[in-house]
């Protein structure tokens, strides 16, 4: 039980979508403005929250044999909640994220923390688990849409800044290259993030390594 | 450890149970919030569309093209639920027909196009704006310049400006049936 390892894993070590690569459609489909990396984020974290607690809760009374359709079963109860609630009360994020929101049912990252974590850990640190590993999700996704919707669109904070949630411009127009926005963009600027977490990983392990040579 | 198959499928049958009976739970509170919302909706394009329409709803017409979905009648003419196959999937968008047959405007419910480039036809910014004004004021079928039409496709989204001006098509051809 420790919060700042969590923290350090999602973020870093273990985010499930640059190190995991879980949860890429999502990442990829939605990645084109803030609003909607934070929207998403924010959706997938409660969600990996609430089922990894569930399922720890339950972990002793689930059989092995039928764990993975339990699972399933849980997640895609919270996925349509929240899909419901999202309808209902904030239909301006419901309809930009589309059909995305029900998608999260299988997005691997939810299952996968129920499958590795929550089912073998207590109720507590499950919690914790999936909020750590949500804001390392909505972080990735954070970081690819603000590069793409900066290169794609030349804006920063569409859906939420700006006139009538137009954004701010950055590069005026018809500098922003559209192409970033469309799917080609979403392959390239992700793997630039990934790329960009390896290359900050190994900076912050050569730093450790020498800070324990001095010792 | 050997589980009987009865407390398998007994356990998952508890667990689907819960779940379902959470989720009607759910619904039941959603669901007027939810329906209210796509009433508003509704509402809204029709004003958008037909200056001063209501919700008074005629049935007795005929569509050849089966994209006419609701036709809403007012002072000034009627308002068209049309559903033209977009770029994805349905376009669900409002034509505003006046008495004489001419398109007074258009507005989009909902779509799954594009961002950046057939959402643009949705889209509240000038450009979407300025797509939408064209067809105000067409009084026979319209098509894209590309087909030899007069309607300015938006950038990189043919397929999308298209089925928009199929879907403006679908009510002339529905309004001209109409008394």
């Amino acid at each position: 039980m420790n919060f700042k390892k969590h923290l350090y894993e999602g973020l870093f070590t273990k985010n499930p979508v640059t190190v995991q690569l879980l949860g890429m459609c999502s990442t990829l489909a939605i990645s084109t403005s803030l609003f909607n990396g934070l929207g998403m984020g924010l959706a997938v974290t409660i969600i990996t929250i609430c089922s990894n607690v569930l399922i720890s809760a339950l972990r002793n009374v689930i059989p092995n044999q039928i764990r993975i359709a339990a699972y399933i079963t849980i997640i895609a109860g919270f996925v349509t909640v929240v899909d419901l609630l999202l309808q209902a009360y904030l239909p301006a994020l419901s309809s930009s994220l589309g059909i995305f929101i029900p998608l999260i049912v299988v997005n691997c990252m939810v299952l996968g923390r129920a499958e590795a974590f929550a089912s073998k850990h207590d109720v507590l640190s499950s919690a914790l688990d999936g909020l750590c590993q949500g804001i390392g999700y909505t972080a990735a996704l954070v970081v690819v849409c603000i590069i793409r919707e900066l290169l794609g669109y030349g804006t920063f904070g569409g859906g939420l800044l700006g006139p009538g949630g137009a954004g701010i411009r950055i590069i005026p127009q018809p500098y922003p290259a559209m192409q970033i926005a469309l799917p080609v963009g979403g392959f390239l600027i992700l793997g630039f993030v990934l790329a960009g977490n390896q290359w900050l990983m190994k900076r912050l392990n050569l730093k450790t390594r020498k800070k324990g040579a001095k010792k | 450890m050997k589980v009987s198959v009865l407390r398998l499928a007994l356990t998952l049958l508890l667990i689907t149970s819960v779940t379902a009976a959470a989720l009607a739970g759910v619904n039941a509170l959603t669901g007027p919030v939810i329906a209210q919302r796509t009433q508003e909706q509704t509402q809204a394009a029709i004003q958008a569309v037909l200056p001063g329409g209501s919700d008074r709803e005629i049935t007795d017409f005929t569509d050849e093209t089966g994209l006419v979905q609701r036709i809403y009648a007012g002072k000034q003419g009627y308002a068209f639920e049309v559903t033209p196959k977009g770029f994805d999937s349905a376009v669900t968008m409002m034509v505003g027909i006046d008495t004489q047959g001419k398109v007074l405007g258009i507005d989009i419910i909902s779509h799954t196009e594009t961002a950046g480039l057939g959402a643009v036809a949705a889209a509240d910014t000038p450009a979407g704006k300025a797509f939408r004004q064209q067809f105000a004021g067409a009084g026979e079928s319209v098509m894209v310049t590309k087909d030899d039409g007069s309607v300015d496709a938006l950038t990189g989204a043919t397929v999308t400006s298209r089925a928009i001006c199929t879907g403006v098509n679908a009510a002339l051809a529905c309004a001209a049936g109409l008394p």
